[in-house]
C-alpha cells in the first residue's frame, strides 16, 4: 500500500512540470538549477485513493553535498520502503549523468520507478533510448515522458504501483560509473547530427568574446522589450481607461460634494487646478488605483514575461558564467545574478532566492546589496514615471549611482567580513523553449501574486497617509527631521513623509513626492535614497526571517550608513 | 601526453581527467555530476582574468570557478 510519492531527479529536469502533471499544484519552474529549495507537497488522486506527493529538491546523487540533498535524503529515509514509491523523473537528452542516482535509488532498495523526462527534446537532439532494455537491466519500471505537454504521464500514473524493491548489490562510485558505461552502451543510440543554430547559440554564449556581445545583446534588447510592451500597455490600455472612463465617472460622482470634506479629502484627495489629477491627487480613489494599475501594473506585467522567458530559455546560467569574475570581488560567485535579478521585480523574492548561494556570508551580502541597490519594478516604474519627464539623463542617473553603490559597498562588504567566497560549479542547462501555455501560466501567477501582496498594502497605506496628513499628524515628524532632510540631502521638508511611507511601499512613496514640486535635482535625490534606504516592510519581513535578528540589525545599519554618505554627497558634491 | 590543469587546457581540446587535487568534498561533489578520474572531458572556453572554465562532460556543460578548475589536472590528447 503506498502511502507516499517522493518526486526524485537531477536539478534542471523538468520535475517540477511532472509535479504539476501530477498533482494539479502549480509550481513555477525554470530552466536553472535550484528552482525548488523547498519541498513541495501535492497529491494525487487515483482511482478513490488520494496520494501525498512530495517534491524534493533537485540533487545529483543520494551522497549529500549541499543542503538541499540533505534535504532529499532525510525525507527519503522518514518512512518505511514499503510504504513509498520513489519516481525517479530523469533528462532523456542526458541519461549517463542521471544514471548515477537512480542506481543508487535502486541499490538503497527504494521501490523506484523511473520517468524519462523530456523525450521529445532527446528525439530532437538525435539520442535514442531502448525503453524496454533498459526496463530489463534495471528490473524497474521505465516510462518515458514530456511532461510540458503532458505525453506519458498517464502511464506513469498507472504504473507507480509496480515499484517495487529490487535488490542490487551496491558499488563503489568508480564502479557505479563503469556499470552506467556499460548500461549506455547497451540502451543509447547516438544518432550524429550536425552542429545545428540551437547548439551554435550555446556554445557561443559561453565563450568570452561571443558570450560577452550576446550577454550586451540580451540585456538591451530586453530592456527594450520591457519598456515597448510597458509603455503600449500605459499608452494604449490604462491611460485611456483612466482619463477616459474613470476620471467623468468620479468627476460625476463627486460633483456635489463639498471639496474640503474629510471624505473628498480621503476617495478624491486633493484637486490640482480644479481637477483629479491621478498623480498627485492622493486619494483612495484616484492616485491609489492609478499607480497599481496605471503606471506599476504594466511594467510588473512586462517585466515577468522577459524574465521568464530567459529563464526558461536557460539563458541565465551562461549569463551568470560571464559575471562570475566580477561578482568575485564582491565576496559572491556568478550564480547571485540570479538572485539579483528576481530583485529587480520585487525584492522578496529575490532575497528568498538567496538561498542557492552555499554559505551564510554570501548571502548576507547578497541580501544587503538587494535591499539596497536593486530597485524592484514598482520603484522603477515610478522613477522612469516621475523623473523621465526631466529627460533620459536624470532616470539612467539613477541606475548609475545604484550601480555605483552596489560596486563599492560589495567590495567593502567582501574585506571587511570574514571568511571567503566559494568557488563557482553549475551545470549549464540546453536551451530550451517554452511552450507559450507554461509562460502564460507562470506570468499569470507572478502577476497575481503581485496584485495580492500590492493592493491592499497600497490602498491600506493610501488611506492612513491621507488621514495622517488631514490631522496634520506628520507635522511633528517632519520637523524632527527636517535638519537632516534639508540641511543634508536639500529636499523640503515634507518629504520625510514620503521616505517614511517608502517603508510601506516604494510606489506611493515615489508617487507621494509628486505633488511636492521638486527640482529634478531634488527629485533625483530622493528617488535615490528611496531606493537605497529601508527597503519596504514585506522585503524587512523576508530579511529578518532570512538572515535573523542580528544580521538584520547589521544589514540595517549599512543601509542607514550609505543613505547619508550617498545623500549627502549627490547634494554636496555631485549634483551641485 | 601532457599534464595541465583545466585553466591551462586549450579550448576546444579534449582530454581526460588524470588527478583532481582537491579534498574528499570536492571529489564526491564532482563525481556525482559525472567528472572523475578516467573521465573524457573537452574544453569549451575559459572567461579568462580568473574566471570561470567551462567544459563538456558527457553530455553535459558544466562551469567550473578558476579555483577548481586549477586542481582538476586533465592529461592532454
Amino acid at each position: 500500500m503506498i502511502k507516499k510519492i517522493y518526486l526524485i531527479g537531477n536539478p534542471n529536469v523538468g520535475k517540477s512540470v511532472v509535479f504539476s502533471r501530477l498533482t494539479g499544484v502549480h509550481v513555477v519552474s525554470s530552466n536553472y538549477p535550484g528552482t525548488t529549495v523547498e519541498f513541495i507537497k501535492g497529491y494525487l488522486t487515483s482511482g478513490n485513493q488520494k496520494i501525498e506527493v512530495i517534491d524534493l529538491p533537485g540533487t545529483y546523487s543520494l551522497e549529500p553535498g549541499s543542503s538541499a540533498e540533505e534535504v532529499a535524503v532525510s525525507l527519503l529515509k522518514e518512512h518505511s520502503q514499503d510504504e513509498i514509491a520513489v519516481i525517479n523523473v530523469i533528462d532523456s537528452t542526458n541519461l549517463e549523468r542521471n544514471l548515477l542516482l537512480t542506481l543508487q535509488l535502486v541499490e538503497e532498495g527504494f521501490p523506484t520507478i523511473a520517468c524519462m523526462n523530456m523525450c521529445d527534446d532527446a528525439v530532437h537532439r538525435g539520442v535514442h533510448i531502448d525503453i524496454s532494455k533498459l526496463e530489463e537491466i534495471l528490473q524497474i519500471p521505465v516510462i518515458s515522458t514530456c511532461a510540458v505537454t503532458g505525453a506519458g504521464i498517464k502511464l506513469l500514473i498507472d504504473r507507480i504501483k509496480e515499484a517495487r524493491s529490487v535488490s542490487r548489490s551496491k558499488l563503489p562510485h568508480e564502479e557505479r560509473w563503469k556499470e552506467i558505461g556499460r548500461i549506455i552502451e547497451q540502451v543509447q543510440n547516438l544518432e550524429h547530427r550536425h552542429h545545428r543554430l540551437r547548439e551554435l547559440l550555446e556554445d557561443a554564449s559561453v565563450c568570452p568574446i561571443s558570450g560577452l556581445i550576446m550577454a550586451v545583446g540580451v540585456i538591451y534588447v530586453s530592456f527594450k522589450i520591457v519598456r515597448f510592451i510597458g509603455e503600449s500597455i500605459i499608452s494604449r490600455i490604462t491611460d485611456p481607461f483612466f482619463y477616459e472612463t474613470v476620471q467623468p465617472l468620479l468627476e460625476k460622482m463627486t460633483a456635489h460634494w463639498q471639496e474640503k470634506s474629510f471624505v473628498f479629502h480621503l476617495l478624491i484627495g486633493d484637486l490640482i487646478h480644479g481637477k483629479i489629477d491621478f498623480k498627485q491627487s492622493l486619494g483612495l480613489l484616484t492616485t491609489a488605483p492609478y499607480i497599481e494599475f496605471g503606471m506599476v501594473l504594466p511594467y510588473v506585467i512586462s517585466f515577468y514575461l522577459v524574465l521568464s522567458l530567459l529563464e526558461d530559455i536557460g539563458y541565465l546560467p551562461r549569463l551568470a558564467i560571464l559575471l562570475d569574475n566580477l561578482l568575485h570581488h564582491l565576496g559572491l560567485h556568478g550564480y547571485a545574478i540570479i538572485p539579483v535579478l528576481l530583485g529587480f521585480g520585487c525584492n522578496v523574492p529575490g532575497i528568498l532566492s538567496t538561498r542557492v548561494l552555499e554559505s551564510k556570508r554570501e548571502r548576507f551580502i547578497a541580501s544587503t546589496i538587494i535591499s539596497i541597490g536593486v530597485p524592484c519594478v514598482p520603484l522603477q516604474a515610478m522613477i522612469v514615471g516621475l523623473l523621465g519627464a526631466f529627460g533620459g539623463f536624470y532616470a539612467g542617473g539613477v541606475y548609475l549611482v545604484l550601480f555605483c553603490v552596489i560596486l563599492i559597498l560589495g567590495v567593502i562588504l567582501n574585506r571587511a567580513l570574514p571568511g571567503y567566497s566559494p568557488e563557482f560549479l553549475i551545470e549549464i542547462p540546453p536551451y530550451r523553449f517554452p511552450p507559450l501555455t507554461m509562460l502564460a501560466r507562470k506570468l499569470y501567477f507572478r502577476v497575481k501574486g503581485f496584485l495580492f501582496e500590492a493592493v491592499p498594502i497600497v490602498l491600506i497605506g493610501v488611506l492612513v497617509v491621507n488621514i495622517l496628513l488631514y490631522f496634520k499628524l506628520f507635522d511633528v515628524v517632519t520637523g524632527l527631521f527636517a535638519p537632516v532632510i534639508h540641511g543634508l540631502f536639500g529636499l523640503p521638508k515634507e518629504a520625510i513623509v514620503a521616505l517614511i511611507v517608502g517603508f510601506l511601499r516604494k510606489d506611493v512613496a515615489v508617487g507621494m513626492l509628486a505633488p511636492l514640486g521638486l527640482s529634478a535635482k531634488q527629485l533625483f535625490i530622493a528617488a535615490t535614497l528611496l531606493a537605497i534606504s529601508f527597503p519596504c516592510i514585506a522585503t524587512f519581513i523576508v530579511l529578518w526571517k532570512e538572515l535573523g535578528v542580528k544580521d538584520l540589525i547589521k544589514s540595517t545599519l549599512i543601509m542607514i550608513t550609505v543613505s547619508i554618505i550617498v545623500g549627502a554627497m549627490l547634494n554636496f558634491v555631485i549634483l551641485r | 601526453m601532457k599534464k595541465v590543469s583545466l585553466v591551462h587546457l586549450k579550448p576546444n581540446h579534449k582530454g581526460r581527467v588524470s588527478e583532481i587535487s582537491g579534498g574528499l568534498g570536492l571529489r564526491h561533489r564532482l563525481m556525482s555530476m559525472g567528472l572523475y578520474v578516467g573521465k573524457e572531458v573537452t574544453k569549451l572556453s575559459y572567461i579568462g582574468l580568473r574566471g570561470p572554465v567551462v567544459i563538456r562532460v558527457g553530455r553535459s556543460v558544466l562551469a567550473l570557478g578558476h579555483g577548481m578548475a586549477m586542481k582538476i589536472i586533465i592529461e592532454a590528447e
